[in-house]
């Protein structure tokens, strides 16, 4: 494997511009959670403008002016079909949005946004194009009737046998309300199975609840908080590798570029390092230990009296308003389920005196267990709390990712909420608490799931929501239906969940042998009888192996720019996402086709006629909530306008969830919890939320967790490097967006990122005589995967050193291997690689062991021992992947 | 993947037999290790062959600035003596590399910006690009959407020639075409 590699990527020189006749659509991006501003361009092959103003749509003059958001790259244009005739396409950043990519900023990933269009002629010609049938081993086309046929064939079978928690589902949680929206009201309303889980994560349920249980929603932020913020604290989290245009335009940015970063993060990424440099901090913590990080800093800050005591007395609740019932915190949380004897919410007085007393909280023994030094511990504390002179406080905010939750779920995000809550952030601009975001907020419940039904419960609580994966270890899914996710490399511990895939599908003896949907039917009933379980892989592109291996049916989907859609971004900013070229092959948008076997089961209610039709009806079912758009649907109902066609004329800018009606006007709303709000009566379908104006609990209040590093210490004991190895965490780059599932199929990316990564420290390279360039084994062999263990009765009895007692901890192994990038900007002992590089995923040596209270899996406590195989082709490469540090400023 | 080097250039010349213009050039700028197919061979239509500085004036790491292939502002570029081997590098360590100055994300100058201890050029101040000089202007990271152009040069004795850019500098639209 030591030849040099080239990919065959030819930079242009020239690109065509759109004439000024060229067809306009707006649109937002497809990827991260900040959803760019797009316009996009179409006209027949056989024009192009010119450089003059006059002569293209632009209208302006090319050569274009530095930062003047009208520079259309050679990666910003394909060529598509559109009504079945060849046109050019450019979609480009709108130069004229005033919001969120102001003037037309991007991303590496939303600048190459056209390539991921359908064209014959370039990689994304393998783009799924017909319904497929795996017939004796190949995957052939057959009629989307048939397809319909056999899997209403399979799952009645399933339901009527084995029950509807046999039944599964696992989809995406964020590709457009209206898929969503279908997707819920199957799964949860005509089927009601408790079987499903969203992409990124087991099952349903929060993914921060120390936020929700304070009374914090975890997208209550706006981007012009961040960009007003004076400091801003970074857990588990750098926006500009994963949100760049929030990190470019407003922290960069914004009202005040002069604001202080902190990051807390094992590695030091382009974002911390750009915070370095300007009087920010970055602290390298340990993978997994930031609650102990947060707990020292509150206590520093407390022990020095620099809490923002105005802040709290008017905005954190008392004990007596917990112990009476009026929080929604952890004795009453988002159902009043959870009992907890008044371990964790308090009042600020018996938290102080609780954390000042509490030994994990000690500065020194924080240094030990975190890795990081107590004066940077400190300081950080100072940046964050210490008033003026003059008395004024620092703008503080707080912004938190998968860096932390997906380690230590509950503690992390309980002592997080705290940290911001004590220095006054939370509901005013500027000073705000907020998750960065991940994907773009594109879930409509259509139906809700069944929690009562779950088969799990915690301890003194009613039912939580299903881990999904040991669901079907376990063997109880009969019939599982995949939908825009690579399932198993997005899962912990993945290897170990392939081969239980692949022997109840294609290990399975009974093999689908006919055309014929009914013998297929009789031949997948046996599979499912025997034990076996019948896949379902619904995508855009072949997914390996879930869809070329395991599926017994592989359904082709349609997906951006190929239907009207519409969602929120994560300042909750609806847009509509404009179909404008044609839907490759016999691609169907996800909601038909869910509509289309929903009508084959019988069930009613799935007779949509287009996309805006399923919009429409959605929205009487978020009208509650924090991404109501309700108002929206009713003012075009009156101006007797289709709701996609409304939105439309919102373009790029469109509007701030929760929408309210303001002298018949739509109105967007900035911030949740916002304190500086002023709302008259809510007017028509208006709805007003106590949490518009003050927190999400029932006094309106926050409310102070407690966390305890002896919830999760166990745990963390049995998973910590032993020996030689290493902490393998994983998280996301820049340059790549999710399982690189579009950057496969585009060169240029792939020029840049080849291959699975993993940074490794100077002195960890040199002691296993790894280089740069390398091709490095990753190895496992105690990767703890949990099975059973559902239900739990008394106190102690999902604890990690309980279930391991109770015989439902196994050892499991797994494996990758990555070309070793050695930097010193990874901790020593902490190796960092791409969690999801689609054939050799971190999550590979990940454990499957989820947080017993919130079901949420610790994606980020990988370990291994690394091992070197040989060069790679890409260490002497002239063409592909560098090695040149990320860090440098 | 595993073409050798006379594989590679025998598909590079039936390529350019193929596209038959007399107007038409390939250059291969393979590096000492390094063989180049398709993704290195460049079509050059008509770019002006310019002399723009001398082998044995360039010291390592500090680099000139010129204008090519206009004499415009976008036409800026910068020259330098890597001291390490690179793509598309010329001289007898194949370590001299020319590029634009200007970030292919939006226009931010990067003239200044080189760092030899590493051999990139960037952060670009305005959002923070950094591109890898070594790998025939590849993204380090940042959230450019084309390399940076690559101004393809040539010796003559001890003069340096530029005869042409890989990829499409910042604010035109066509290296080659009119301006507005």
């Amino acid at each position: 494997m030591a030849k040099p590699v080239s990919y065959s990527y030819l930079p242009e020189d020239r690109v065509p511009l759109p004439p000024p006749d060229a067809k306009v659509h707006t649109t937002a991006c497809d990827y991260c959670i900040v959803g760019c501003g797009y316009k996009v361009y179409t006209w027949p092959v056989n024009k192009e403008g010119g450089p003059k103003a006059s002569q293209n749509a632009l209208k302006v003059n090319f050569p274009v002016g530095i930062n003047s958001g009208k520079w259309i790259a050679p990666n910003m244009h394909n060529v598509v079909h559109v009504e079945g005739k060849p046109h050019h396409l450019v979609v480009i950043p709108d130069g004229d949005a005033k919001v969120v990519n102001v003037g037309g900023n991007h991303s590496i990933r939303g600048g190459v946004l056209a390539q991921k269009c359908f064209n014959p002629s370039k990689p994304s010609k393998e783009r799924l194009l017909h319904p497929m049938m795996r017939v004796r081993g190949t995957l052939q086309a057959i009629s989307w009737e048939a397809a319909f046929e056999v899997m209403a064939g399979i799952s009645r079978h399933v339901l009527d046998r084995y029950g509807p928690s046999a039944w599964a589902m696992k989809t995406y949680s964020y590709q457009y309300f209206e898929n969503t929206y279908a997707i819920s009201k199957l799964a949860f309303g005509a089927i009601g199975t408790t079987a499903y889980a969203p992409h990124d994560k087991p099952g349903p349920g929060p993914d921060t609840p120390g936020l929700d249980w304070a009374g914090v929603d975890a997208f209550s932020a706006s981007y012009e908080d961040w960009g007003e913020a004076e400091v801003i604290y970074f857990a588990g989290v750098d926006a500009w590798e994963t949100k760049s245009v929030l990190f470019t335009t407003w922290i960069m940015n914004g009202k005040n570029p002069n604001k202080k970063l902190i990051h807390a993060l094992p590695r030091k990424t382009t974002g911390a390092a750009y915070g370095e440099s300007r009087g920010g901090l970055f602290l390298p913590v340990i993978p997994g230990t930031d609650v102990v990080l947060h707990l020292a800093i509150i206590r520093v800050i407390l022990e020095n009296g620099w809490e923002d005591k105005e802040f709290i007395e008017k905005w954190v609740s008392n004990q007596w308003e917990i112990d009476s019932g009026f929080g929604r915190g952890p004795r009453n949380t988002p159902v009043e389920w959870f009992t907890t004897w008044g371990r964790y919410g308090v009042g600020f007085a018996d938290y102080k005196k609780w954390v000042l007393g509490y030994k994990y909280a000690e500065l020194n023994t924080a240094e030990e267990i975190t890795g990081v030094p107590a004066a940077l511990i400190q300081k950080a504390a100072e940046l964050l709390a210490k008033p003026r002179p003059d008395g004024s406080r620092p703008k503080a905010s707080f912004m938190l990712e998968k860096g932390i939750y997906w380690c230590n779920n509950l503690g992390n995000t309980t002592s997080f909420a705290v940290l911001g809550l004590i220095c006054g952030a939370g509901n005013r601009p500027g000073r705000v608490i907020s998750r960065g975001g991940g994907h773009q907020r594109g879930w409509m419940g259509g139906a809700d799931y069944p929690r009562v039904l779950s088969p799990e419960k915690f301890p003194g609580r009613r039912k939580k929501e299903i881990d999904l994966d040991r669901w079907v270890v376990d063997g109880h899914v009969r019939f599982a239906w995949v939908i825009g996710t690579t399932w198993l490399q997005a899962m912990a511990a993945s290897q170990g969940l392939m081969e239980v895939f692949e022997q109840m599908t294609r290990r399975n003896p009974h093999q689908i042998t006919s055309f014929d949907p009914k013998i297929a039917v009789e031949t997948l009933k046996r599979r499912a009888d025997s034990g076996g379980m019948v896949v379902v892989d619904q995508d855009i592109y072949p997914v390996d192996p879930i869809g070329t291996q395991f599926a017994d049916l592989v359904l082709p989907a349609a997906t951006w720019g190929e239907e009207d859609f519409t969602r929120c971004n994560g300042e909750r900013r609806l847009r509509l996402y404009s179909k404008f070229y044609d839907t490759p092959g016999e691609a169907e948008p996800d909601w038909r086709i869910i509509a289309g076997f929903a009508r084959k089961m019988g069930f009613k209610g799935f007779d949509w006629k287009d996309s805006n039709e399923v919009f429409e009806e959605s929205a009487r079912f978020g009208r509650g909530g924090v991404l109501n758009y309700h108002p929206l649907v009713v003012k075009a109902k009156q101006e007797g306008k289709r709701a996609h066609d409304l939105l439309r004329e919102h373009g790029t800018e469109g509007i701030q969830t929760p929408i309210r009606l303001e002298g018949g006007k739509l109105v967007g709303t900035k911030r949740l919890h916002d304190s500086t709000l002023r709302l008259g009566p809510p007017e028509g379908p208006t709805v007003h939320p106590r949490w518009l104006t003050s927190f999400d609990t029932h006094t309106g209040k926050a409310i102070l967790l407690r966390s305890y590093w002896e919830d999760f210490q166990d745990f963390w004991e049995a998973v910590r490097p032993q020996g030689d190895e290493l902490w393998v965490t994983n998280g996301r780059i820049n340059e790549l967006w999710q399982t690189g599932f579009d950057d496969l199929r585009r060169p240029y990316i792939m020029q840049r990122w080849p291959y699975q990564f993993i940074e490794i420290h100077p002195e960890d390279g040199k002691a296993r005589g790894i280089e740069s360039g390398d091709l490095v084994a990753i190895e496992n062999d105690n990767v703890l995967v949990q099975t059973g263990g559902y239900l739990g009765v008394d106190d102690n009895e999902l604890s990690f050193t309980e279930l391991r007692k109770a015989g439902h901890i196994q050892t499991t192994m797994g494996s990758l291997n990555a070309v070793a990038i050695v930097t010193d900007a990874v901790r020593k002992g902490v190796a960092f690689a791409y969690f999801g590089f689609p054939g050799n995923p971190a999550n590979a040596v990940v454990p499957r062991v989820p947080d017993p209270v919130t079901n949420r899996y610790r994606f980020k406590l990988g370990k291994g021992r690394l091992t070197k195989i040989g060069e790679s082709p890409y260490k002497h490469s002239f063409t592909s992947m560098s090695f040149a540090p990320r860090t440098i400023m | 993947m595993t073409e050798s080097r006379g594989e590679r250039l025998c598909l590079s010349r039936r390529a350019f037999l193929l596209s038959g213009g007399t107007a038409v050039t390939i250059l291969a700028l393979g590096g000492p290790s390094e063989v180049f197919g398709q993704g290195a061979a460049l079509k050059v239509v008509s770019y002006p062959r310019k002399k723009i500085g001398r082998v044995s004036h360039l010291k390592p790491d500090q680099p000139i600035m010129f204008q090519y292939p206009w004499k415009d502002f976008y036409s800026t570029n910068m020259l330098v003596k890597l001291g390490v081997p690179a793509g598309g590098g010329i001289g007898l360590d194949q370590d001299i590399v020319a590029y634009s100055t200007l970030c292919t994300h939006m226009g931010g100058p990067l003239a200044g910006q080189y760092r030899g201890q590493y051999k990139v050029l960037g952060p670009c101040p305005l959002h923070l690009s950094t591109f890898d000089l070594i790998k025939h202007g590849m993204v380090v990271a940042g959230q450019a959407t084309e390399s940076l152009p690559q101004i393809v040069l040539e010796t003559k004795g001890d003069d340096i020639w530029a005869t042409g850019v890989m990829g499409l500098i910042y604010g035109y639209h066509a290296n080659l075409a009119g301006k507005a």
